[in-house]
């Protein structure tokens, strides 16, 4: 009888413990599935933005149990949440990888439930696995003439903005502008682009052609090329390119730090941009740009909400670091770190920056 | 035809505002220009000779083609000019730049840049994008930082030139592979050719590198060919620093206060040289194979591996190994001028020569408390004379 009212008083105990942890808790959990059945042993990465390539740190990662389920921890705000997973079956390298359908996810302040989703297998460096004549066919287009080694990119996700390198598939227009991109069934979103460089990647720049699909999303049947007609591009104008750019990361908004950047005698800098990041390890694409300082070395870094933000100083967008590069760290804290509420304007110390060889 | 070109004769002093320019627009006489005026595709600047183009501000990018012989494009810190994916109709010739920023930049195509004067420009002439351009007979002087910089898998051809007193670099080949750089003269650097980074690989032939501290630099796994060149009166001949691996043969090395400073795990191939009345001939410095086998990939994972803003990265490159691993650096089949050649023959192949300063001299280095061997040279067999006819100067 002592030994089950102590079972009973573990017990209790335990569902209390539990019971307390689960209402202070607030994050994700989840299920992972693969061919419709629970996804052990893949990785659950979460992001802060949508903007998300492989040069991007997640925020947080955890992977799921044998039962395919997972849970994270997670300060109040809004996630993205990929899941994948790298297998190797008979010798041959398996990747699977999806976005959460309901991202992004906003966590308040319990454990947010979040629906299962599916993995979809990806083909060699990240492309997707095509089905058996299954895809889509066009022709690119500029000024009603055909475009030839233009590429056409194929997103698996609106969120993205269709730009940037988390493209599922890339294939060129062939000398009459005609492509043809095999693909499994579903739904995919189109654009294209091609630059004067001739490169698969990279912003494009003014001169360069643009465009995406009109009827996106192109819903794809397995067994079917889904016939697209023409997919126009436009010249990119370096007016509007302006524009877009200071409508996009350099709009102005309340929450701003403001400062100068100097070399080490003190002298202003100009064509510095100052980078804001959420991740004290301040790699992969920034949060938050400033646009390039002026002949003052003055910048005005826009943000849209408060927090502590970690913050750097290249003259250059992105990539490893090149001779004759000015490069620097706001080093008031240690960790480059500086904190600010939603609505204020902070001034901050100079940001010193030095030339690299 | 004729009828259908547009020629705008813009005779007016000044253009202010932004400027963008269509069909085919003739430049002649002076021009005040204080904002950016860009080219349009399509759109063709003409620069006739004696014109002179002075920006108080802004710069000139050409999206279209130009031309222009005989022009002066002068300001104080202005942005400089830009071509972008130019054709080979692009012709900049027997104009000077200066003042600028970048002189000119130039991003893709293959545009011909011929006997150009290029000075006080932070950069004299930038290109990038793997840029097919021509760089030929042009001047590099006292460009603030470098006269000719090559990024971005650059496979341009640079002949010809002259590089004078350029403050950091005369020209750096960065990541890239130019299809020719030959008859290129240094004179007067801190550091006359810098070749660095891997991808850097090209061959370097026939160029002369005269009164720089450093004549030619070599580092961080860049392999070039450095073939036929005179590298004389130098402080350091050519200098190899942290995995460089040139293939260095049929060069003229003469009265440099050191001929080839090899440092940091570089191991090149040193052959048909000629070394002549240089103060030493080879120097290695901190070079060993035993801290390569047991430092090398930690140590460049640790200072390599990190991010623009220091912090550590999960990325990194793997540098190609060491040709050669065994405690020797290769130098075989070289001319070490008659009183080397000389002195080679009193000691024998198992002597310690006087012109070369090795691990025969200074046994071990010291790094962290730790010894390490310094690498020895293996400079036997030697050429009986020199291998450069009508080049060896004593």
């Amino acid at each position: 009888m002592r030994r089950c009212s102590i079972f009973i008083s573990v017990f209790v105990l335990t569902v209390l413990l539990f019971s307390c942890r689960g209402s202070d808790e607030s994050g994700l959990r989840g299920e992972l599935q693969f061919e419709d059945v629970p996804l052990a042993g893949a990785s659950v990465e979460i992001y802060l933005k949508a903007e998300k390539d492989r040069s991007t740190l997640p925020f947080a990662t955890t992977s799921t149990d044998s039962e395919g389920h997972y849970r994270i921890s997670l300060p109040a705000g809004s996630y993205f949440i990929i899941g994948k997973k790298k297998t190797i079956e008979g010798g041959r390298t398996r990747m699977l990888m999806a976005e959460c359908p309901a991202n992004p996810v906003e966590v308040k302040d319990s454990l947010l439930s979040v629906a299962p989703f599916p993995l979809r297998e990806m083909g060699r460096d990240a492309g997707l696995v095509p089905e058996p004549q299954t895809g889509v066919k066009g022709r690119l287009v500029y000024a009603d003439q055909p475009v030839d080694s233009g590429f056409v990119y194929v997103y698996t996700a609106r969120e993205s903005g269709l730009i940037g390198p988390s493209y599922g598939e890339a294939v060129q227009s062939d000398d009459s502008g005609n492509f043809r991109i095999e693909l499994p069934s579903g739904r995919f979103f189109l654009s294209a682009r091609k630059r004067a460089d001739g490169e698969q990647m990279g912003e494009p720049e003014a001169d360069d052609l643009n465009g995406s699909f009109a009827g996106n999303p192109v819903e794809v049947v397995s067994g079917q090329y889904v016939e697209l007609g023409d997919l126009a591009l436009t010249r990119v104008d370096a007016t509007e390119k302006e524009k877009r750019l200071a409508a996009g990361k350099f709009e102005k908004t309340t929450t701003r730090f403001e400062g100068k950047v100097v070399n080490r005698d003190g002298e202003p800098i100009s064509g510095i941009y100052v980078f804001a990041y959420l991740d004290s390890r301040m790699v992969g694409k920034p949060t938050f740009i400033s646009a390039p300082t002026g002949d003052d070395g003055q910048y005005r870094l826009n943000l849209t909400d408060g927090g502590t933000y970690f913050l750097g100083a290249r003259s250059t967008f992105g990539g490893p670091l090149e001779p004759g590069e000015w490069v620097g760290t706001y080093d008031v804290a240690a960790d480059h770190s500086v904190a600010i509420e939603t609505g204020k304007a902070v001034d901050l110390a100079d940001i010193i920056v030095r030339e690299v060889w | 035809m004729r009828l259908l070109v547009v020629i705008i004769l813009l005779l007016l002093p000044s253009v202010s505002g932004a400027v963008l320019l269509t069909g085919k627009v003739v430049w002649e006489g002076e021009k005040r220009i204080d904002e950016k005026v860009r080219v349009e595709p399509g759109a063709e600047l003409v620069v006739k000779p004696g014109t002179t183009v002075i920006f108080t501000a802004g710069g000139l990018e050409v999206a279209g083609r130009m031309s222009a012989r005989g022009a002066v494009f002068k300001g104080k810190k202005w942005e400089g000019i830009v071509l972008k994916g130019c054709t080979l109709a692009t012709l900049l010739t027997e104009s000077e730049v200066s003042g600028a920023k970048i002189g000119i930049q130039v991003i893709g195509g293959e545009p011909r840049l011929e006997q150009l004067t290029l000075v006080g420009n932070d950069v004299g002439i930038e290109l990038r994008q793997k840029s097919d351009a021509t760089v030929a007979g042009s001047v590099f002087k006292q460009n603030r930082k470098v006269g000719l910089f090559l990024k971005d898998g650059v496979k341009a051809a640079v002949l010809n030139n002259k590089f004078e007193e350029n403050g950091r670099y005369g020209a750096y080949i960065f990541r890239s592979t130019p299809r020719r750089f030959s008859g290129n003269v240094f004179s007067r650097h801190d550091t006359g050719l810098m070749v660095a980074y891997s991808g850097s690989d090209p061959e370097l032939r026939d160029n002369c590198f005269d009164q720089n501290k450093v004549a030619l630099r070599v580092e961080k796994a860049a392999r070039p060919r450095i073939t036929g060149s005179d590298i004389s009166n130098n402080e350091v001949g050519i200098s190899l620093y942290r995995r460089a691996d040139p293939v260095i043969e049929n060069n003229l090395l003469a009265n440099n206060e050191t001929g080839i400073e090899i440092a940091f795990s570089s191991y090149p191939e040193i052959r048909h040289n000629d070394f002549v009345d240089n103060g030493k001939a080879l120097y290695l410095e901190f070079q060993s194979s035993n801290w390569e086998k047991t430092k090398g990939a930690s140590t460049r994972q640790a200072t390599s591996s990190r991010s623009a803003f220091g912090s550590l990265d999960k990325s990194s490159t793997e540098l190609p190994p060491p040709r050669s691993m065994d405690g020797t650096v290769d130098a075989r089949d070289n001319w070490w001028g008659k009183a080397g050649t000389a002195e080679l023959e009193k000691i024998g192949a198992d002597g310690n020569p006087g012109f070369i300063d090795d691990g025969r001299d200074r046994p071990t280095f010291v790094e962290e408390g730790q010894d390490y061997p310094l690498d020895t040279v293996i400079f036997s067999p030697w050429l009986q004379q020199s291998s450069l006819q009508g080049k060896e100067k004593e």
